[in-house]
């Protein structure tokens, strides 16, 4: 039989962190919620500016962008986006291994992260991170992914690299989130994906000219990538937390079950054993008067 | 006069939804005026001021750089920013145009340049939406 007071311990630890878990599931629900909110407003925005964009690449042939323009792909670019804490069930490893795993394929490349994990994923890789942004990853702003824009832009100005790639994960659902690897520049005409719908479908004037739009909307598609893909990783990072949470308390509420049913039959059978005693002694006592008379 | 429905979006949220008579847009090579009937077009433009005629009445509000789709059934006006003059914050607008000042004189690169140039005018629109409406009041 266990010590009693050993399972009454384990029992209140695991209430503890049955605490715990219930509660970071609980901020994980709130926040997921949030970061789907806010990915809703912006959506409607930045998929306007894909579908402008994808419009004009469509119709027009003769377009001199130095964003558009294909250069051979040697130099690669890896934009990895991973959480800033664990406790997220398989969340950073998923994303990590793909852009991992697509990095040994390609000869030269760079690693640009945001989120601690990834920043330590790859330090353990002994791959250096040759450009890192912090804070971006809690509670992604539209301010933030400017500035990663601006800074990204200018390493692709100053010819550095070939390509960019942004690994992060894409939510589907709740439930279904998977790692996803989108080709940030040279942008072409395939990779955007749209679906929005427009009611006209005419041909359409552009003022003052296709190639200046082409310069005001560049900065903004990127902005628009960059953000939902933060967005995307932050709703999946605090979705599969929530799920990891549940699943910790489900087991807590096992173990807890568990223990308890130990606990009480430890208890019974300590009481069974001390009435087992009292009622022995007392018909000792009773059957031998004598004896007891005796000794008082 | 006959109006037609306009929509302001910024990433942030839909600033504005409602018929208007017309619309003043700074576009990238002057301000062009938007009214009722206008061929299907897309305007780039550039941080300034954009003026709404409602019933007669026009309102001021600084836009940011962004773009406006016309088409048949409805005008969409994209930006980064859209703000009424007494959201606009003039202290902040101040300090920004005296920081793109600052970083205009030892500007490094032609990139650096340009984002200079563009946050000066942003802080130059949104003083100036702001002021128009001072006096206004």
């Amino acid at each position: 039989m266990a010590d009693i007071a050993e399972i009454k311990h384990r029992i209140k630890s695991i209430q503890d962190t049955h605490q715990i878990t219930k509660a970071m599931e609980l901020i994980s629900v709130a926040k997921m919620r949030k970061a789907i909110q806010k990915q809703i407003f912006s959506s409607v925005y930045f998929d306007s500016v894909r579908y402008t964009l994808k419009d004009i690449m469509r119709h027009s042939t003769d377009i001199q962008n130095q964003y558009i323009r294909h250069r051979p792909d040697n130099r690669t670019a890896y934009i990895v986006i991973a959480g800033d804490k664990g406790l997220a069930g398989a969340f950073n490893s998923n994303v990590l291994n793909l852009a991992w795993r697509h990095m040994q394929a390609r000869p030269v490349h760079y690693v640009i992260t945001i989120g601690q994990m990834a920043r330590a994923f790859f330090e353990a890789k002994h791959q250096p991170v040759d450009l890192e942004f912090t804070h971006a990853v809690a509670s992604p702003t539209l301010h933030d992914a400017r500035g990663i824009m601006r800074d990204i832009i200018e390493l692709y100005d100053r010819n550095l690299m070939d390509e960019i790639y942004i690994v992060f994960t894409r939510m589907h659902s709740t439930s279904a989130h998977e790692p996803e690897m989108v080709k940030l520049l040279p942008i072409e005409e395939k990779d955007i994906a749209v679906d929005v719908k427009t009611t006209f479908s005419g041909e359409i004037c552009y003022d003052p000219s296709p190639h200046e739009v082409l310069d005001v909307l560049v900065p903004q598609y990127l902005v628009g990538m960059i953000y939902s893909a933060l967005i995307n990783s932050s709703a999946s990072e605090h979705a599969s937390r929530m799920m990891a949470m549940s699943n910790a308390n489900k087991n807590a509420e096992a173990m807890l079950n568990a223990l308890n049913l130990e606990y009480n039959r430890g208890r019974q059978s300590a009481i069974t054993t001390e009435l087992l005693d009292l009622s022995s002694c007392r018909f000792f006592s009773e059957n031998n008067p004598s004896q007891t008379g005796n000794t008082e | 006069m006959s109006t037609f429905f306009l929509e302001i979006i910024t990433p942030e949220k839909t600033f504005f939804r409602g018929e208007v008579e017309s619309v003043n847009i700074p576009c990238l090579r002057g301000a062009c005026t938007i009214m009722a009937g206008h061929q299907p077009m897309v305007f780039a433009t550039e941080p300034g001021s954009l003026l709404l005629t409602i019933d007669g009445e026009t309102r001021e509000a600084f836009m940011s750089e962004g773009f406006i789709e016309v088409r048949p059934d409805e005008t969409i006006v994209f930006s980064q920013a859209v703000e009424w003059p007494e959201e606009i914050n003039e202290r902040r607008a101040a300090e920004a145009k005296e920081r793109a000042e600052e970083q205009l004189r030892r500007n490094r690169s032609a990139a650096e340049y340009r984002l200079n140039r563009l946050a000066l005018q942003r802080a130059f629109a949104r003083l100036q939406v702001k002021q128009h409406n001072h006096l206004s009041e």
